[in-house]
C-alpha cells in the first residue's frame, strides 16, 4: 500500500523552455517509463536500490549509491554511467542495454540540466526510515534479564530446584501435569549420553541400580562432570557453532594448519570448566588478554588458541577480486561471531539495514573494522617458557661474541636510500614481531653484531632485523604495518638461509602460499630465497609479476622464519638501489678463536631448545576502520564507521579503540553482568542440548525472526544465576540434569490424554514429559565403538583420516583412514570440508559453513541402510560378538548385551524373540549355538534396534 | 517475499498430523501417510504445493562441468572469424580480468556452423546428433554468472550462492515436491566419473533435511553407498529385519508411542526395498539393442559409452518418478570442458562423449511420451572467452554464454537473449542463474518466491532475493 503525499514544487521549474520540456516528454520520459520504472518508481512492486527515478527531486536525492544525476555533467552522473554499461558491476537496465540513440538522448538531457516539467510529486511510503531505537525497545532480546519472583506452584512436593518451579508453574497454568520419573536405567543412559556422548558401562549401570539413595543421582552427575569425556562431548557442540573444519574447501580443499589444536583447546576448556565469560573473551581476543591463561600441563598460552576459531572458514585460491574475497571472509566471521555469542544475525545487515532487527548496516561495518584490523597468523607458542629460558643464555652469548669483534678491522658501511621501510633508526612504528626468532630491535646503527645463526659469516651491520642473531633454530615472524601498495614491484634487501619465507599479504588474502594463481610473485618460498652461494648474502629480492594487479590495495609484508635458518632484513623499497652493506669478512686471528668457542657453545644451547607449538591465531594488525559498503558492494563505498559493538548494545558509547584492533574492548563489552544476550544465549544452548529444544528454540537467532521463549522468566533466572555462579558451565549443567524436569519419563502422565496435548501443547514446549531424542551423529558412531569394545581412549591429538568410500571423489582427495577410525571418537575424525565422513552426514552432522546451533533432525531410510550395510557397523558387530562369546551361556549373553547397549535387563518376550532369531540364523548358517556368524548377526541386530539410537 | 514468515516444514508424522489439522484435507493426508515418499514425509511445504499446475514432473540436468565454449557450440559469431588473430582489446575494447590473465588474440571457432530444423538454430559441427533435435531446444544465449572461478561458479549454478553451504537445486525440488517413488531418492546424481570442483557440496541439502541431498549413483557393483546387503543369503538379512521389527515394536510402549520411532521402524522396510529397487534400476540388460545403440552404448569411445549409460539410466529414473536427475561428465582425458589450452582436442572429446547420448535421450523420451513431462537442461557454470588463452585455449567467461532447455513446458525452437557480436557479453535479455532456477521451479509448479526454509533468521530460497521466470521460452 502506498501513501501518496503531494508536494508542490518550488523554484527552477519556470526556467525550462518549451523545447527543453518537449525534448523531455518526447525523448526522455518514455525511456524512463519503459525501461526504469518497473524497479524505480512509486509503481514498482519492489523498489530497487532505494532509488526513485520518477521525479527530478528524486533523481537528485538518489538512492543507495548516491544522486542519480549531476545536472549539466553527464560524465559525473551515475545514471549515465550505468546506461553506458561502462561499469560491469552497475549496468542498467539490467537485462538489455538501451539502444545507442536513447543513451545519447539521456546524455543530452543531463547536459541540458535535466529539464522536467512542474507536476505533482508523489512520495513513496516505502521510503520510511529504519528506526533502530524503536526496534530495540519493541523486542525482548535487547532488554537485560531481570530477576523475577519464583512463581508459586500448588504441588510443592514435586520440585527439586528453581528450574522445576518455573516449569511446573507453567504446566499448572496450562492445566497440564508433569509425569512420573524415568526408569533409573533410562535416566542413567540419558544423562550419560548428554554429558559424555557415550553409553554407561554395565558396571556403572549396576552400581547405580544398587545404590537406592537419592544421593545416587548426584554421584552419577558428579562423576560424569569430572570425566574427561565430558569435554569431548561439549567441545563437539561448540565446534558446530565455530563451523570447525580442518580444510578450506573449494576446489583443492587445502588443509587449515593446526586446526586440531583449537579442538583440543575446547576439550580442555570444558573439562576445566573455564568460566564462560573468560571463554568468550579468549575467543574474541585471547591474543590480547593482559594475563592469558597458561595450561598447567603443556605450559602453553591457552587463551590465544581460542582466537583460531575466527579462522576456520572456507577459503579459495585464485580469487579474481581479492577485496571481494576478503569481504566474504569477514562476512562469515561476523555471521559466526554474532550468531554464536549474541544469537543475532548481524550478517543480514551487510547490504542493507536489517529487515527486522535493531541492527544497522553501520553496525555491520563497525564490527568489520575489528576484523579488518586483525590478521591471521601462525603463532609459535613457548612450552613452559623453555625457549625463552634458553634464549636468555643465547642472548648473553651473542652479546659476548659481539664484544669480541675487532672494531678496527670491520666497520659497517651505510648508504642512505629512498626506502619504504628501513631499520636504521630502530623498528619503525606499526611493525610487529611474533615468536622468538626476531629480536625486539634491529642491530644497532653504525655497529657490527654477531649472528650466532651464521657461524661462517657472523658479522652483521647496523639497522638489520635479523632472526639468526641467537641461532638458527628459533621460529618467528616479522610483519610490517598495512600500507597502500603504490608501485607494481617491491624490492627487499635481505639475506636468507634455510626454511624461511616472505609474503606480501594483499587485502588479507593468505592463500598464495598454497596456490599462486593470480598471485605469482607475491610469495617467496624457501626455494625462491635459496642462495646459490654457500653462504647467505644480502641481495635484492623482487616481489612483482602479478603484484602489479594489486596497486592501490592494502597490503602488508610478512617475514617468516619457520625454525631452521634465518632472515635478515635490511631494507624495503619500491626501487632497488646500490645498497652496499657490511662486507662480510672471514674470521681470523684471536678474535676468531674466541668467537669460535662462543659459537660452539651457542650451538649446544640451541640444540637443547624445544620446538615451539604452532597454533593458528589472530593477531592485531594496523588499526583501520571500515567503510560502509553500499548494498554490500566494496566498489561502492560510503561513510567510515568507527570500530564498536552494535548500536543497540551500547556500541556508540564505547570509547574509541586507539591502539590495535580494539578486539579486547569488544570482548569485554560482551561479558558484562547485565548484558542482555551473552548469558541468555549460552544458557539456552545448554538447555537445548539437555532437553532437545531450547527455551528459545531458534538457538542462533534471538531476533524478531527467531522464536519467542517458551519460559521467558526461567530464561532470565538461568542467565542471572549463571552469571552469579561465576559463569560456570558445570554448575549450570548440574543444576539442570538434577532437576525433576530432567528426570521425567517420556511417557506422559496418564491423565494427560492425546486430545488434551493436541489442544494445549502439541510440541511439548511446556515439558509435561521428557522428549524422545535421537543420538547425535557422533554419538551414534561412538556408541557402537563403546559397545563393541573398540573405543580408543586417547584424548586429543591430530585427527585420524576419514575412511574414504568409492563415492568420495574430487580434487584434494586425502589419504583414506582405517574403517573404524582406529576406534577414535568421532570428534577426532578429520574434518575435510570436501570429504566429510558419510556415516555422520547420514545422521545430520552439519556441513561446516556457518554457525549451526541446532542441527536438523532427519529420519530417513539412508540411516537404516547405513546401520544395515555399512561395513564399519558389521565389523564392530563382529568385535562385540567376540566379547559376548566369552560368556558361555546364551541367555547370559543376551542379558549382558542388553545391559551394555541399553542399560537394562531384557524382558521375557525379548529373550524369546531373540532366541527364536538365533535358532533361525543357526539353521540358515547350518551352524552351532556358539557360531561367530550367528552372534555377529545378533550384535548387528542390536545396533539396528531403535533403542540404540534413541534416548528416552 | 523472503521476509514472510513460514512455519518450518514438519518433520515427524505427528507434526504433519498437526499441520494437517490446519491445512491439508483428510484425504490428502491419509495418502501421505500410507504412501510415504522417500525418506521422511516432509515433501509438503505448508501443504500448498504445487503452487500452480506443473508443466513438468521431472528434471534431467545435464551438467557440463568446466564451462563449454558457447561460441564453438550454440552461439554462432561469424565476426570472430573476421577478426581472427587480431589483438583482442584493440578490436573489442576494454576486457574484464580473466582467471588466468593470459589474453591471446581473437580466435574464430575452429568448427563450422550450420542452421538446423525449422527454427534454424545455428549449431556447430561438434553437436551433429543434438542438432537434429534443434526444434526441441529453447536456447538461452544471454546467460551470466557472477563468478569466473569454477568452485564459486559451480556452487552458484547449483545453489544460487557462490559460497559453500547452500542447498542444491535438486534438494530444493525434493523439499518442495518430495519423490514420487518411495524406494528411490528424489535427487539422484549420476556420476560419470568426475566430481566438479567444490566437491559433493554441489549436491548438498545443507540446512534442508538430509533426505533431500543428492544421492550419488555410480556404475559398478555398488551403485549407491550402503545399498548392498552384507549378508551372504537374503534369508539371513530377512530374518534379522523381521526380528528387529518385532523387538522394536515390543519396545514402542517404552517411548510413549513416539511417532519418530514408528517412522524409523518404517524406514527399514523402505531401505529393504531400495536394496532391490536400485540394482533393478541400474540393470540395463533388458533394454533392446536398438535402445542401447540409440544412446551410443555401442560406441568405440568409452566416454560415449559412459555418458550413454548415464542418459539411459536417467530415462529409467524418470520412469520411476525420480524428480531431479543430474548427470556429471565422464572422463575423456583433459580437464572436463575446461579447455584453457588445446580447445580443439578437448572439446571434440567432450562432445563426442555427450552428443549422441543426449540426442538419444531426447529421442527416447519423446518416443515414450516422457519428454512432455520432463525438463531437460543443458548447462555449464560459465562459457568461454571469444579470444584465445595463450595459443589455443579459451579462458572462463561468465559475462555471456548459452544454455538450452527442452521438454516439459518449454517452447522448442525458440532462442532468447543475445551476446554481443563477439559472444563476449550478454547484451540483450540478460539472464542470471537465479532466473534459470526460477524457471525450473516454475515448470515444476513451484513459485520460487514461496518455496522457503527458515534458516539463520531468514526465509531462505534457492533464488535468494532474485529470480524471474523466463516466460519467453515457455510453451
Amino acid at each position: 500500500m502506498y501513501r501518496y503525499a503531494y508536494i508542490s514544487l518550488l523554484g527552477i521549474i519556470a526556467a525550462w523552455s518549451q523545447p527543453e520540456l518537449e525534448f523531455f516528454e518526447k525523448e526522455i520520459r518514455p525511456v524512463l517509463v519503459q525501461s526504469c520504472y518497473e524497479c524505480h518508481s512509486v509503481e514498482a512492486k519492489k523498489v530497487k536500490a532505494s532509488l526513485w527515478l520518477d521525479s527530478r527531486t528524486a533523481m537528485l536525492e538518489g538512492g543507495d549509491t548516491g544522486p542519480a544525476i549531476v545536472p549539466g555533467d553527464p560524465d559525473a552522473s551515475l545514471l549515465i554511467e550505468t546506461v553506458r554499461y561502462d561499469n560491469v558491476d552497475l549496468e542498467m537496465p539490467p537485462k538489455t542495454k538501451l539502444p545507442a540513440h536513447q543513451i545519447e538522448a539521456l546524455e543530452k538531457w543531463v547536459a541540458m540540466g535535466a529539464p522536467w516539467p512542474e507536476e505533482e510529486q508523489s512520495t513513496d511510503s516505502r521510503k520510511e526510515k529504519f528506526d533502530l531505537e524503536k526496534r530495540k525497545n519493541e523486542h525482548w532480546c535487547w532488554q537485560s534479564p531481570i530477576s523475577h519472583p519464583f512463581p508459586s506452584v500448588s504441588d510443592e512436593t514435586w520440585t527439586h530446584n528453581p528450574v522445576d518451579q518455573f516449569i511446573l508453574a507453567k504446566l499448572e497454568q496450562a492445566n497440564l501435569k508433569p509425569t512420573a520419573e524415568a526408569k533409573k536405567g533410562d535416566w542413567l543412559r540419558r544423562v550419560t549420553f548428554d554429558l559424555t556422548g557415550l553409553p554407561p558401562t554395565p558396571k556403572e549401570v549396576t552400581n547405580f541400580f544398587e545404590d537406592e539413595t537419592e544421593h545416587a543421582y548426584q554421584k552419577v552427575v558428579d562423576r560424569l562432570l569430572t570425566s574427561s569425556r565430558f569435554g569431548e562431548r561439549w567441545a563437539r557442540h561448540w565446534m558446530d557453532l565455530m563451523r570447525y573444519a580442518e580444510s578450506y574447501g573449494h576446489e583443492f580443499d587445502y588443509s587449515i594448519p593446526h586446526a586440531w589444536r583449537y579442538r583440543d583447546y575446547l576439550i580442555r576448556a570444558f573439562n576445566n570448566d573455564v568460566p564462560y565469560h573468560q571463554f568468550v573473551k579468549e575467543h574474541v581476543a585471547g591474543d590480547l588478554l593482559p594475563s592469558p591463561r597458561i595450561d598447567a600441563d603443556s605450559g602453553l598460552n591457552e587463551s590465544v588458541i581460542a582466537t583460531g576459531s575466527w579462522l576456520l572458514g572456507e577459503a579459495t585460491h585464485g580469487p579474481t577480486d581479492v577485496r571481494a574475497d576478503e569481504v566474504l571472509r569477514i562476512d562469515n566471521q561476523i555471521d559466526v561471531f554474532s550468531k554464536s555469542f549474541l544469537g543475532l544475525t548481524v550478517s543480514c545487515a551487510r547490504c542493507h539495514d536489517h529487515k527486522f532487527d535493531a541492527i544497522s548496516t553501520k553496525d555491520f561495518y563497525a564490527l568489520a573494522g575489528y576484523l579488518q584490523s586483525s590478521r591471521r597468523v601462525v603463532r609459535n607458542l613457548d612450552p613452559h617458557e623453555k625457549i625463552s629460558q634458553g634464549m636468555a643464555k643465547l642472548q648473553s652469548l651473542q652479546r659476548q661474541a659481539s664484544a669480541e669483534i675487532d672494531k678496527t678491522t670491520i666497520s659497517p658501511v651505510q648508504t642512505p636510500t629512498q626506502s619504504l621501510f628501513s631499520f636504521d633508526s630502530g623498528l619503525p612504528d606499526g611493525w610487529t614481531r611474533e615468536g622468538q626468532a626476531f629480536p625486539s630491535k634491529p642491530t644497532a646503527a653504525n655497529s657490527v653484531s654477531v649472528a650466532l645463526g651464521s657461524p661462517k659469516q657472523p658479522f652483521v651491520g647496523g639497522g638489520v632485523m635479523h632472526s639468526g642473531l641467537f641461532g638458527n633454530k628459533l621460529s618467528g615472524a616479522l610483519r610490517s604495518p598495512t600500507f597502500t601498495l603504490e608501485e607494481p614491484e617491491l624490492y627487499l634487501h635481505l639475506a636468507a638461509k634455510g626454511n624461511v619465507s616472505v609474503n606480501i599479504v594483499i587485502d588479507g588474502y593468505f592463500m598464495s602460499p598454497y596456490h599462486n594463481l593470480l598471485f605469482k610473485g607475491t610469495h617467496l618460498n624457501p626455494k625462491a630465497l635459496k642462495q646459490k652461494n654457500a653462504h647467505p648474502e644480502f641481495q635484492w629480492y623482487k616481489l612483482g609479476k602479478d603484484l602489479k594487479k594489486y596497486q592501490g590495495h592494502r597490503v602488508y609484508l610478512e617475514f617468516l622464519d619457520h625454525g631452521d635458518g634465518f632472515l635478515a632484513i635490511d631494507e624495503i623499497a619500491y626501487r632497488k638501489s646500490d645498497q652496499s652493506h657490511l662486507n662480510q669478512l672471514p674470521l681470523d686471528g684471536e678474535a676468531n678463536l674466541a668467537l669460535s668457542q662462543i659459537l660452539t657453545e651457542a650451538k649446544a644451547v640451541e640444540k637443547a631448545l624445544p620446538d615451539p607449538v604452532r597454533v593458528l591465531a589472530m593477531e592485531d594488525g594496523t588499526p583501520e576502520n571500515d567503510l560502509v559498503h553500499i548494498r554490500g558492494s566494496h566498489k561502492s563505498l560510503g561513510d567510515e564507521v568507527a570500530r564498536r559493538n552494535l548500536t543497540a548494545l551500547g556500541g556508540e558509547q564505547m570509547p574509541q579503540a586507539s591502539a590495535g584492533s580494539g578486539r579486547l574492548q569488544l570482548a569485554e563489552s560482551l561479558v558484562t553482568a547485565e548484558h542482555p544476550l551473552t548469558a541468555r544465549v549460552y544458557v539456552n544452548r545448554v538447555w537445548h542440548h539437555l532437553f532437545g529444544v531450547g527455551i528459545v528454540s531458534s538457538v542462533d537467532d534471538f531476533g524478531v525472526m527467531g522464536e519467542e521463549p517458551s519460559h521467558p522468566e526461567l530464561l532470565d533466572w538461568l542467565a542471572l544465576d549463571f552469571v552469579a555462579q561465576g559463569w560456570s558451565t558445570k554448575k549450570l549443567i548440574r543444576q539442570l540434569v538434577l532437576s525433576k524436569t530432567y528426570r521425567q519419563s517420556c511417557i506422559p502422565n496418564p491423565e494427560i490424554t492425546e486430545e488434551i496435548v493436541a489442544q494445549i501443547d502439541p510440541d511439548n514446549r511446556l515439558l509435561y514429559k521428557a522428549r524422545v531424542r535421537r543420538l547425535q551423529a557422533e554419538a551414534v558412531r561412538d556408541n557402537i565403538l563403546a559397545i563393541s569394545g573398540s573405543l580408543n581412549q586417547q584424548i586429543g591429538g591430530p585427527s585420524t583420516p576419514v575412511h574414504l568410500t568409492s563415492f568420495m571423489e574430487g580434487r584434494g582427495k586425502p589419504k583414506s583412514g582405517p574403517l573404524n577410525g582406529d576406534g577414535r571418537r568421532s570428534l577426532y575424525l578429520a574434518v575435510k570440508r570436501n570429504f566429510l565422513p558419510p556415516f555422520e552426514a547420514a545422521f545430520d552432522r552439519p556441513i561446516p559453513f556457518t554457525t549451526m546451533g541446532r542441527r536438523s533432525l532427519s529420519n530417513v531410510p539412508a540411516q537404516s541402510l547405513t546401520l544395515m550395510n555399512d561395513p564399519f557397523v558389521i565389523q564392530e558387530a563382529k568385535r562385540w560378538a567376540h566379547v559376548l562369546l566369552k560368556n558361555p551361556e546364551p541367555r547370559a549373553r543376551i542379558q549382558q548385551a542388553f545391559l551394555t547397549a541399553f542399560a537394562r535387563e531384557p524382558q521375557e518376550a525379548e529373550y524369546e524373540a531373540l532366541q527364536q532369531f538365533l535358532s533361525t540364523q543357526q539353521t540358515n548358517y547350518q551352524a552351532g549355538p556358539n557360531d561367530e556368524r550367528v552372534w555377529t548377526d545378533f550384535c548387528h541386530l542390536l545396533f539396528n534396534k531403535k533403542e540404540s539410537i534413541y534416548l528416552r | 517475499m523472503h521476509c514472510r514468515r513460514y512455519a518450518p516444514a514438519p518433520v515427524t508424522r505427528r507434526q504433519i498430523l498437526q499441520q494437517g489439522a490446519h491445512g491439508i484435507g483428510a484425504v490428502a493426508l491419509a495418502s501421505l501417510l500410507n504412501d510415504r515418499s522417500f525418506g521422511a514425509s516432509t515433501s509438503i511445504l505448508n501443504g500448498k504445493l504445487p503452487h500452480h499446475a506443473p508443466r513438468a514432473k521431472n528434471i534431467i540436468f545435464l551438467y557440463m562441468d568446466g564451462g563449454p565454449s558457447h561460441v564453438d557450440t550454440f552461439d554462432y559469431k561469424p565476426t570472430l572469424a573476421k577478426y581472427n588473430g587480431q589483438n583482442a582489446s584493440q578490436v573489442m575494447g576494454k576486457l574484464e580480468p580473466t582467471q588466468f590473465d593470459n589474453v591471446g588474440t581473437i580466435m574464430g571457432s575452429p568448427w563450422d556452423f550450420k542452421q538446423y530444423g525449422e527454427c534454424g538454430h545455428w549449431v556447430s559441427s561438434l553437436f551433429p546428433h543434438v542438432a537434429k533435435h534443434a526444434d526441441k531446444l529453447a536456447m538461452v544465449k544471454s546467460c551470466t554468472s557472477q563468478f569466473s572461478e569454477h568452485t564459486f561458479a559451480n556452487y552458484f549454478l547449483h545453489t544460487g550462492s557462490g559460497l559453500q553451504g547452500r542447498p542444491s537445486m535438486g534438494a530444493w525440488v525434493g523439499y518442495g515436491l518430495g519423490s514420487a517413488n518411495q524406494n528411490l531418492p528424489g535427487f539422484v546424481v549420476m556420476n560419470g566419473g568426475m566430481i566438479p570442483p567444490g566437491g559433493l557440496d554441489n549436491f548438498s541439502s545443507s540446512f534442508l533435511p538430509a533426505t533431500y541431498q543428492g544421492s550419488i549413483f555410480k556404475a559398478g557393483k555398488e551403485p549407491l553407498a550402503n545399498i548392498l546387503p552384507q549378508e551372504k543369503k537374503s534369508a539371513l538379512q530377512r530374518n534379522k529385519l523381521d526380528a528387529l521389527k518385532s523387538l522394536d515394536e515390543l519396545a514402542l510402549g517404552n517411548y510413549g508411542h513416539e511417532s519418530a520411532i514408528e517412522s524409523a521402524i518404517a524406514n527399514y522396510e523402505t531401505a529393504y526395498r531400495m536394496q532391490t529397487a536400485v540394482p533393478d534400476l541400474m540393470a540395463i540388460d533388458g533394454e533392446s539393442e536398438a535402445t542401447k545403440k540409440l544412446y551410443g552404448l555401442d560406441s568405440n569411445f568409452t566416454g560415449t559409452q559412459t555418458f550413454g549409460r548415464q542418459c539411459l539410466i536417467a530415462r529409467r529414473l524418470v520412469e520411476r518418478g525420480v524428480r531431479f536427475i543430474e548427470l556429471t561428465c565422464p572422463k575423456v582425458g583433459g580437464d572436463r570442458w575446461d579447455q584453457h589450452d588445446k580447445l580443439r582436442e578437448g572439446h571434440e572429446n567432450n562432445c563426442r562423449a555427450v552428443d549422441q547420448p543426449i540426442a538419444g535421450l531426447l529421442e527416447d523420451l519423446q518416443k515414450r511420451g516422457l519428454l512432455e513431462d520432463t525438463l531437460v537442461v543443458w548447462a555449464g557454470e560459465f562459457g568461454r572467452t571469444p579470444f584465445a588463452q595463450g595459443k589455443d585455449g579459451r579462458d572462463h567467461n561468465p559475462f555471456g554464454f548459452t544454455m538450452w532447455l527442452a521438454g516439459g513446458g518449454v517452447k522448442g525452437g525458440t532462442s532468447y537473449g543475445e551476446t554481443d557480436e563477439f559472444g563476449y557479453k550478454a547484451v540483450q535479455n540478460r539472464i542470471e542463474m537465479h532466473d534459470l532456477h526460477a524457471t525450473m521451479l516454475h515448470l515444476l509448479g513451484i513459485d520460487h518466491e514461496q518455496s522457503t526454509f527458515r534458516f539463520g533468521g531468514r526465509d531462505m530460497r534457492l533464488t535468494d532475493v532474485h529470480g524471474h521466470v523466463i516466460h519467453e521460452i515457455l510453451a
